[in-house]
C-alpha cells in the first residue's frame, strides 16, 4: 500500500513553533518534528486529541503556516520531488492552484461571488478552459447535492453546510494530486454527509492522496486506509483503522 | 526540482529607496523598524522607502500594507513617477524583447509609460481625473495622447469603457465632480484602462467610501484584474481590501520590508512582531 514509488507527499522532520510577539515574545510548539508518507490513492486519516497538531500539520503542509523546519516533498507530473517549505511565494502558489486542494470548514468564502463562480474558478486554476470549468463545476455542485437555485447565489449568504459543501466542490473540480481536509463534513448533515464521505472515497480510488483530519471515527474507519495518531506535535503511534480506533477509543474509556 | 515555474515578472522593483533631505553617514543605521522611526536624528532626514524590492507577474496582484506613514504610497509614487526615487530600479518588461528600466527614462518617456504601460487609480479622484471636466473627455486625454484621433472611435471606446465600469452612459458628458465618490472611483478605473495598460498600480481605492458602495468599487476591480490579466500593487491599510484582492504581501513599516508573505499566511502566521500587531489589531 505505502508502495515507495507511489509515495505522493514526503514529510520530514516538520516543526512549526510560532513566536507570540505581542504576548512577551511567547514560544507555541505545534509541530515538533512530524514524519510521514502518503501515497497516490491512500488516505490518511489523522487523529489526537484537540491540540495535538493535526490543524497546525495540514495547514503547516499547505504553508497557510510556514514551517519552521523540517521538508514536505511533493511529487510532481514529473515524478520529481519538490520541497514546499523552500518555495518562493509564488512557485507556491501557482502549485497550490494546480496540484494541492485543501478544504477546511473554517475557509471563508469569498465576499459577493456567487457559488457557482468560485467553483468555475477553482477549475480555471487547475488548467481548465473556461467552458470545460463550467461544466465541471455543475458537476461537481450536483454531485454535492447543492440546489441549483444557490448556484448564483453569493456563498456568503448560504448556511454553513452548504459553504462546505461549496470549498468541497472547490477543491476536488479536478482530482488536485494531494487532497487536504480538515474535518471537511463536520457542518453536514447524514444526507449530505453521505455523498460528501464518497466523493472523496472516488476520488482516493482515482489515485488522489488524501490527507484528512476528521471529527468521527465512522467517517474515518470508512474511507482511511491508514491513521496516524498525532500527539503533542509528533506522531505517537499508527496502524490501520482498526487497530488504531479500538486504541483510541480504550483511551477515550 | 526544476520542473516548478516560477511566473515571469512584468514589473520587477528592486532595492527601491526614497529619502527626503540630507542623509548622515549612519543616517540608515539610525533608521527603521528597530529603532522605530524613520527620521534621521542628526539631519533630520526622513527615510520614506528602504531596499523595497518585489516582482509581481501578468495576472497578479500583490498587496503592500502598513499603517500611513510606513512608505506604502511612496513606493508606489516612485514606481508611477509620480516622485523621483533616491535609489535603487524599476523595471518593466511587457514583452520578452522589451524591456524598460523605468528610473533612466526622462520625464516625457515616463510620461508615455503612463499613456499605455502603467495606470495608477488614487485614492483622491483629483488626482486621477481633471474634475473640471467630463467623463468621456476625462477618458479622451490617455486616448488622444496615445495617438487616437477619431472623434467617434473615442467617444465609442469611452463609452465602452464606461460600461465595464458600470457608470450609466447618460453621465457621459457630465463634468465629473457632480459624480458621487464610488461613481468618480469607476471613471478613474475606465480611464486608467484605456489604453489597456499592462500593470496597475491602485493607492487605496475604495478608502473614503461607505461599505456598500466600496464593496461594489472592489468587486469591479477584482472582476477587472481578472479579465485583462493585470499585473496590479494594491496599497492598503485595509485588510479585507488585501484578502480579497491579492495573493502575496509586503509589510512595510518606517520605510522598510519586514516581511513578504503568501496572503493567507500572513494573515494567519505573520512573523514579524509588526505584521502581528497589524493583523491582530485588524482581526480583533
Amino acid at each position: 500500500m505505502n508502495n515507495a514509488e507511489h509515495v505522493v507527499l514526503d514529510v520530514r522532520n516538520l516543526r512549526k513553533h510560532f513566536v507570540l510577539h505581542t504576548i512577551d515574545s511567547r514560544i507555541v510548539e505545534a509541530l515538533n518534528g512530524v514524519s510521514l508518507k502518503v501515497s497516490a490513492g491512500e488516505h490518511v486519516a489523522l487523529a489526537g486529541t484537540s491540540g495535538a497538531g493535526k490543524s497546525s500539520l495540514l495547514k503547516s503542509i499547505y504553508r497557510t503556516y510556514k514551517p519552521s523546519s523540517g521538508a514536505v516533498f511533493l511529487k510532481l507530473d514529473d515524478d520529481s520531488f519538490v520541497d514546499l517549505v523552500s518555495l518562493t511565494d509564488s512557485e507556491l502558489a501557482t502549485l497550490r492552484g494546480t496540484q494541492i486542494g485543501y478544504v477546511s470548514q473554517f475557509l471563508r468564502a469569498q465576499p459577493r461571488r456567487s457559488t457557482f463562480e468560485i467553483v468555475t474558478k477553482a477549475g480555471i486554476q487547475r488548467g481548465m478552459d473556461s467552458d470545460t470549468a463550467k461544466q465541471a463545476a455543475a458537476y461537481s455542485l450536483q454531485r454535492l447535492n447543492l440546489d441549483e437555485a444557490l448556484w448564483d447565489v453569493s456563498a456568503s449568504m448560504l448556511s454553513g453546510g452548504e459553504k462546505q459543501r461549496v470549498n468541497l466542490a472547490a477543491g476536488t473540480i479536478s482530482p488536485p494530486r494531494l487532497l487536504l481536509l480538515d474535518e471537511p463534513v463536520s457542518a453536514l448533515d447524514p444526507l449530505n454527509r453521505e455523498s460528501a464521505l464518497e466523493l472523496i472515497g472516488t476520488l482516493t480510488d482515482q489515485g488522489v492522496a488524501v490527507l484528512a483530519v476528521f471529527h468521527d471515527m465512522d467517517a474515518m474507519e470508512r474511507l482511511a486506509s491508514r491513521v496516524i495518531v498525532l500527539r503533542n506535535g509528533v506522531v505517537d503511534y499508527e496502524g490501520s483503522p482498526m487497530e488504531t480506533l479500538a486504541r483510541l477509543e480504550g483511551v477515550a474509556r | 526540482m526544476t520542473s516548478v515555474v516560477s511566473p515571469e515578472w512584468v514589473l520587477k522593483v528592486n532595492q527601491l529607496g526614497k529619502i527626503f533631505g540630507n542623509l548622515s553617514e549612519n543616517g540608515l543605521a539610525l533608521t527603521g523598524p528597530e529603532i522605530g522611526s524613520s527620521k534621521d536624528p542628526a539631519t533630520g532626514a526622513i527615510v520614506a522607502a528602504w531596499d523595497v524590492s518585489f516582482e509581481v507577474a501578468a495576472g497578479e496582484a500583490l498587496g503592500v500594507v502598513g499603517e500611513s506613514g510606513s512608505g506604502k504610497s511612496t513606493v508606489m509614487r516612485c514606481i508611477a513617477g509620480d516622485q523621483s526615487s533616491s535609489a535603487g530600479s524599476v523595471q518593466i518588461r511587457t514583452s520578452p524583447d522589451e524591456q524598460i528600466d523605468v528610473l533612466s527614462l526622462t520625464p516625457s518617456e515616463r510620461r508615455q509609460l503612463r499613456i499605455d504601460k502603467i495606470a495608477v487609480v488614487y485614492q483622491d479622484p483629483a488626482e486621477g481625473l481633471d474634475l473640471n471636466v467630463t467623463a468621456g473627455g476625462n477618458i479622451a486625454s490617455p486616448l488622444t495622447a496615445a495617438g487616437w484621433r477619431n472623434f467617434s472611435s473615442i467617444r465609442s471606446r469611452a463609452s465602452e469603457l464606461l460600461l465595464r465600469t458600470e457608470v450609466p452612459l447618460n453621465r457621459m458628458d457630465d463634468v465629473v465632480k457632480s459624480f458621487s465618490g464610488g461613481m468618480k472611483q469607476r471613471v478613474q478605473l475606465a480611464k486608467a484602462l484605456a489604453n489597456r495598460p499592462p500593470i496597475v498600480l491602485l493607492d487605496e481605492p475604495t478608502t473614503g467610501l461607505d461599505a456598500s458602495v466600496a464593496a461594489g468599487v472592489l468587486d469591479l476591480i477584482r472582476g477587472l484584474l481578472e479579465e485583462f490579466g493585470l499585473a496590479a500593487v494594491v496599497v492598503s491599510h485595509d485588510f479585507s481590501v488585501i484578502e480579497m484582492l491579492t495573493n502575496r504581501c509586503i509589510v512595510l513599516n518606517h520605510g522598510r520590508v519586514v516581511e513578504s508573505a503568501l496572503t493567507d499566511q500572513l494573515l494567519e502566521d505573520p512573523h514579524h512582531p509588526y505584521s502581528q500587531k497589524l493583523v491582530s489589531a485588524a482581526r480583533a
